[in-house]
């Protein structure tokens, strides 16, 4: 029973931990926090919907097409309508990724009304049982999907030179400029990357979740609760506090009580910055006089 | 006489660096007290230990004979002892006079609900505090400028504003943490005159860090030399200069 | 000098003349503008308030749907559950939106801010709304809670024209309200705390207690308009306290433009009238919604107020300078 909630808490947490990740992306290279992401993630799994069911494409390169146009639309959303107002107060900044999220829910609610949309299966994976233990197709795929992305980002991130360069303006955005980095492209990039992995948490969710346009609300929340409790800015820190969530979702739900699943991310989120305000991985801010 | 403030093995430690180290110091009413010593030296420690903005390790701080050195920022600065801040302190969306009004803030009467029902108590003190940041400003030569938004001042106006504020409440002491900084030469000149008018014709004691070793010998009364947090030396201008552990320590490091 | 602001103050009082116009809209509605019309004054409140706290303030808290919940649903639960006459819940609406106010300042007062701040009010935010749907004992769960308009004393709410002018005096009231707090010194704080809140406390000002009253007056008065949301659609359920809500407040707010009392009027009064006419199609207010806020960042930061400042001084705001 343990084992086998913390599995399907880990496959679920792969999913958050996916978010937190694609939200700290932006975060970490911007120093803003796309309110608007959930909105990302629903799009994502909106355009990999319609290409499979009413185009009739195959899931595969569907969801590479989904993922490679929420990537274009991450960048033209930086540039076009962040870009103008990057040096404004927080307000506008936060306003601007609410609104623009929103707007893509309404497009997604225009075009689908007020359905509920199940997704035909698109694969079926033979669960695999070990002692007592099942693992289910899903969860099979989600977790090595998330895995191997993982493993990718990361050893970009420490071995390569753009991982280096990445790191560098991280540091300083000041010295990035002075080595010549072009700041503004790398944080339309950002926007792009971060809403491409959000896009493929989309993906993920799309063949096993029903959908609805508001679907990605409760991503985004769960999305911020990871990046809490792994501390804001941590990349690293944002899969952990994912999985953790996950996790913490499963026993939360089987050993109290089931409508818990709902509110662990918010009462996370509340303890966590009453009791630990920089999370598990975040550094401390300090204000000077 | 007991002194205004009377500061004792005042130290400050941030995880292992000793930024203020066992400084000890006293000041009395009317007398200027310049603080100076190279930059990292620990002067700011020093005021924001002693303005409750930093929490000392050791030490105490008596403001007329009362212990503040435990005292949140804001309680200090009801109790009188007021400052002004390297960066600048104003508050730049508010007007000129505004933000002279805020230093009055404590001295208007009126509650919540007397402000909120817009009672003739809460709506007096406003006119009130009005017509007195206004007179403070017109000492000033400031009052042309009463109802521009601080942020639009220029530097040197900014620093004589923020003085205005912090002066507003009539404080017994003064902190002033770099007031001539960034300041053309005759506007130096003009702020040192300000300095000497409050403490002379007001009787107010004041702490002043400042650079310019020219200023401070002009303005101070006695100087207190600090370096790497601890004071190195204390006197008239006139100790000061001809001692030369200061000169070695002050020049070697600046 | 002195007479340039004696005679703003005078000049103000020509804001009395738009409730003294309002008087007479009745006059010239229909049942269903009638309806609309209330909920412009209801949103006023909503916009105020939360112009209090993310303008004047400067807190980025998004917990103002919350304080709209509470308050609706403390109306509901007093009617319903306690028996209580309509007249009755509408301050204890306020004092429970206060409280609300209260808890979310507390997480700013322990140094939680900006997206922090953001983050941990939106959880709050959706927690009530979790609590609303799974207390049904108290709030009817997802059926939703009624709110007696009949109780009185003497007043039925149940014409919509009465309760228009219900609700223009109440208001009017917390209008003029929060208007002598903005003006006073304890409005002066409040932005002062936004703009530096280091060299606020350096003046004597007790800064957490400036927050605390900034978040419980927005909470007062948006609980109030949460007790008029109530009784205006009769029955309260927990969907409508959602992050849809939420944006169509931070709209209201920001078109009207941020930390302005008239600017949080006329948001309120544009946003509410204008959606009514996409309304029908599934979506289309979402789009609207978003495209406004997104197109007025771009070419208008400070809302209609910027505009009518152009006009005359005393709609002159306080906001974030550029
Ligand atoms: N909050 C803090 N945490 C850690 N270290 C600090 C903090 N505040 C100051 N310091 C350190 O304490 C030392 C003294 O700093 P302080 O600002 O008091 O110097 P100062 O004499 O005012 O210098 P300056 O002339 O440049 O203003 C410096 O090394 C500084 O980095
Ligand atoms: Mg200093």
């Amino acid at each position: 029973m343990f084992l086998q909630l913390t599995l399907s808490g880990v496959s679920q947490g792969a999913i958050y931990a996916l978010i937190a990740l694609s939200l700290t992306v932006v975060y970490r290279s911007t120093t803003i926090v796309s309110f608007g992401h959930g909105d990302f993630v629903m799009a994502g799994a909106f355009l990999t919907y319609v290409l499979v069911v009413a185009i009739g494409i195959a899931f595969l390169p569907a969801s590479l097409i989904a993922i490679v146009a929420m990537f274009l639309l991450g960048v033209a959303f930086s540039r076009g309508l962040i870009g103008p107002i990057r040096g404004g107060p927080h307000v506008g900044l936060a306003l601007m990724s609410i609104s623009f999220g929103f707007t893509l829910r309404g497009i997604a609610r225009t075009v689908w009304g007020r359905e509920v949309l199940p997704m035909p299966r698109v694969f079926d994976i033979d669960p695999i049982f070990i002692g007592s233990v099942v693992i289910t197709g899903d969860a099979l795929f989600i977790i090595s999907i998330v895995a191997v992305l993982l493993v990718v980002f990361f050893t970009v991130l420490h071995f390569t030179d753009i991982g280096k360069m990445v790191q560098a303006v991280y540091q300083s955005e000041r010295g990035a400029r002075l080595i010549g980095i072009d700041v503004e492209r790398f944080h339309n990039f950002s926007w792009g990357l971060g809403a491409a992995l959000g896009a493929v948490a989309g993906v993920l969710i799309a063949p096993i979740s029903l959908l609805h346009p508001d679907l990605g609300a409760s991503f985004l929340i769960k999305g911020f609760a990871a990046m809490t409790l792994g501390g804001f800015g941590s990349l690293a820190g944002a899969v952990l506090g994912g999985l953790l969530l996950g996790v913490a979702e499963q026993y939360s739900g089987a050993y109290i009580d089931t409508t818990l699943i709902d509110i662990t991310a918010y009462l996370l989120i509340i303890a966590v910055l009453l009791i630990r305000p920089r999370g598990l991985f975040g550094r401390k801010v300090v204000v000077k006089v | 006489m007991t002194s205004l403030l009377k500061v004792e093995g005042l130290s400050v430690h941030f995880s292992g660096l000793k930024a203020l180290d066992d400084v000890s110091f006293e000041l009395e009413a009317g007398q200027v007290r310049a603080v100076i010593g190279p930059n990292g030296a620990g002067k700011t420690t020093l005021f924001n230990a002693i303005s409750g903005y930093a929490r000392p390790t050791a030490g105490s701080v008596l403001l007329e004979d009362t212990e503040i050195v435990h005292c949140s920022p804001h309680l200090i600065a009801e109790k009188g002892l007021r400052r002004t801040f390297q960066n600048g302190g104003l508050f730049a969306a508010l007007t000129v006079l505004e933000n002279v009004m805020t230093g009055l803030h404590t001295q208007t009467p009126g509650t919540f609900f007397d402000v909120l029902l817009g009672r003739r108590k809460a709506v007096e003190a406003e006119i009130e505090i009005r017509e007195k940041a206004r007179d403070l400003l017109k000492l000033m030569s400031m009052d042309h400028m009463a109802d521009t938004p601080a942020g639009d001042l220029s530097g040197g106006q900014q620093r004589i504003v923020e003085i205005v504020r912090t002066v507003a409440s009539e404080p017994p002491v003064l902190l002033l943490d770099e007031p001539a900084v960034g300041l053309s030469p005759v506007a130096r000149q003009q702020m040192m005159e300000i300095i000497k008018r409050l403490s002379g014709e007001k009787g107010v004691g004041i702490l002043l860090i400042e650079h310019a070793v020219e200023l401070v010998m002009a303005a101070a009364d006695r100087i207190l030399v600090m370096a790497a947090g601890a004071r190195i030396s204390e006197g008239t201008p006139e100790e000061i200069r001809s001692d030369k552990a200061v000169l070695e320590a002050y020049l070697g490091h600046a | 000098m002195q007479t340039s602001t004696g005679t703003l103050s005078k000049r103000r009082r020509i804001f009395w003349l738009v409730p003294l116009i309002a008087l007479a809209l009745p006059l010239l509605t229909n049942p269903y503008t009638q309806f609309i019309a209330n909920a412009m004054l209801i949103y006023t409140l909503v916009t105020l308030g939360f112009s209090v706290v993310i303008g004047n303030l400067g807190q980025l808290a998004f917990a103002n749907t919350a304080f709209f919940g509470i308050g609706a649903y403390a109306s509901a639960i007093a009617s319903t559950n306690l028996g209580l006459p309509w007249l009755a819940t509408v301050p204890l609406a306020g004092l429970a939106g206060a409280f609300g106010g209260f808890l979310a300042s507390a997480a700013a007062l322990r140094g939680i801010r900006l997206y922090y701040l953001a983050i941990v009010t939106m959880a709050f935010g959706e927690l009530m709304r979790w609590f609303y749907t799974h207390t049904g004992v108290l709030t009817g769960g997802t059926d939703g809670l009624p709110v007696s308009r009949e109780r009185d004393f003497g007043l039925a709410l149940t014409s919509d024209t009465v309760q228009f002018y219900v609700f223009l005096i109440i208001t009017c009231l917390l209008v003029a309200g929060t208007v002598n707090l903005l003006r006073s010194r304890i409005g002066r704080a409040i932005i002062a705390v936004r703009e530096n809140e280091i060299a606020t406390a350096s003046l004597g000002i007790p800064t957490s207690q400036i927050i605390v009253t900034a978040f419980m007056w927005s909470g007062f008065i948006v609980g109030i308009a949460g007790a008029m949301f109530a009784l205006h659609t009769g029955r309260v359920f927990p969907e409508s306290f959602g992050l849809t809500q939420l944006i169509v407040n931070f709209a209201m707010v920001l078109v009207g433009g941020l930390g302005s009392v008239a600017g949080a009027v006329l948001g309120a009064v544009a946003l509410t009238a204008l959606p009514e006419y996409v309304r029908a199609f599934p979506g289309m207010e979402e789009i609207f919604f978003g495209v406004i806020v997104m197109v007025v960042l771009l070419v208008m930061p400070k809302g209609l107020a910027s505009l009518l400042a152009r006009v005359s001084p005393i709609f002159q705001q306080r906001y974030h300078r550029d």
